[in-house]
């Protein structure tokens, strides 16, 4: 493995080989590889042992565990925190409840505003309607009286009946 | 990152911690708690030997329970709970490092490059593994000392890759999420990071001892 005359790329990929090989993040034909160099070079061999027993010693580090003032402390880290979100979401509700007011009264306005221009479209087109009819509404028992179209017609052809707008329909 | 409704599910199903964490979600202070009490060990164990000082590493791990907290609301489970803890307190840790050179630059500049907390300091551990040191005897502290010192040895990447590994069991695959690099990188880094602690330790190893203790 540290042989000087391995090339160092060679080297590399075997010490990484050996590395993955100890943390079984090898798939099978990698470890069998790997195996096959441990059976036939003492080297690889005692490659392999070093970097194990290296990493062993690792245990040696100390993990001591944390005292209560750490859990005390940390929860009550926790419970400022929770309550810095429920004042601030307090905070926000005012706000929260204007901004729905508003839109509620802006959806209200719009609809009446819509409402208003439908109907005086609407009631625009009605009277407009009337006063076309106006002339015939006014005179409508003389002309019942009459009881034939056509002469209604001949009447209207030589102008003799009251005074109609242009855009009356013909009768 | 978008997570597919199965993958959710999957981790929720096969990792009680997820589970807890999505209790923690729903505002459930006990399971915060109880997540806590798991990992609160775990956590400054790592960030003590990542960081090198106890106290900070403990400040560091309650930063890293609120940074939990606060992202409640926003957690999908895309990885195994304990992923997404190590990931935030390699973010943390990472941004401790940062803001500590900073000061470092600004307030000493000539500051001491061990960092050792130990008996010996890096030079030493050369000089000692050179075999030009007298020697004698190792008792367990000095060991203890030796391997803290040659974990410092280590740069920052290759640190949290070996405590991730060593002390959390993570796959590389696990590691490479926690530390946002591709489970190749991850290989690598390990594999080099082995060889600088065989480096430093093998001389002890092999012959069983220190440097003499400083005069």
């Amino acid at each position: 493995m540290n042989d000087t005359h391995m090339p160092d790329a060679e080297r590399r990929a075997l010490d990484e080989k050996l590395v993955s090989y100890l943390d079984g993040e090898l798939d099978a034909a990698e470890s069998s590889q790997v195996e096959h160099a441990l059976a036939q070079d003492a080297r690889v061999r005692r490659e392999l042992k070093q970097l194990e027993r290296c990493w062993e010693l690792l245990d040696e580090l100390p993990r001591d565990e944390v005292g209560e003032d750490f859990t005390r402390t940390t929860v009550e880290m926790i419970a400022v925190q929770a309550e810095q979100e429920l004042a601030d979401e307090r905070a926000e509700l005012p706000s929260r409840k204007r901004k729905a007011w508003l839109l509620a009264a802006g959806s209200f306005l719009a609809a009446a505003i819509a409402g208003f221009i439908a109907v005086g479209v609407y009631s625009d087109r009605e009277n407009k309607k009337l006063l076309t009819d106006l002339p015939v509404v006014e005179n409508l028992d003389q002309y019942r009286q009459v009881e034939d179209i056509d002469f209604l017609r001949a009447l209207r052809a030589k102008d003799l009946l009251p005074h109609e707008p242009d855009n009356a329909p013909n009768p | 990152m978008v997570v597919s409704e199965p993958s959710a599910e999957r981790y929720e199903l096969r990792d009680p911690d997820v589970r807890l964490m999505l209790e923690v979600r729903d505002d459930s202070a006990t399971a915060f708690e109880e997540l806590m009490l798991r990992y609160q060990n775990r956590l400054v164990a790592v960030l003590e030997h990542l960081i090198g000082a106890r106290d900070q590493a403990e400040d560091l791990a309650q930063e890293v329970f609120l940074r939990v907290y606060r992202a409640r609301k926003r957690y999908v489970p895309d990885a195994k709970f304990s992923t997404w803890l190590f990931t935030i307190a390699n973010n943390v840790a990472s941004n401790a490092r940062r803001s500590r050179s900073r000061r470092r630059e600004v307030n000493m500049p000539a500051a001491d490059n061990s960092g050792s907390t130990g008996a010996f300091g890096l030079d030493q551990l050369a000089l000692a593994a050179s075999g030009l040191m007298p020697t004698r005897q190792l008792d367990k502290a000095e060991m203890r000392d030796i391997v803290r010192l040659a974990i410092e040895s280590l740069n920052e990447r290759q640190r949290m890759a070996v405590l991730l590994s060593k002390f959390e069991n993570m796959s590389y695959v696990d590691i490479g999420a926690a530390m946002d690099l591709s489970p190749e990188a991850i290989k690598s880094l390990l594999s080099r990071a082995r060889l600088n602690l065989k480096e430093v330790l093998q001389p002890y190893l092999d012959r069983g001892q220190s440097p003499p203790a400083e005069s």
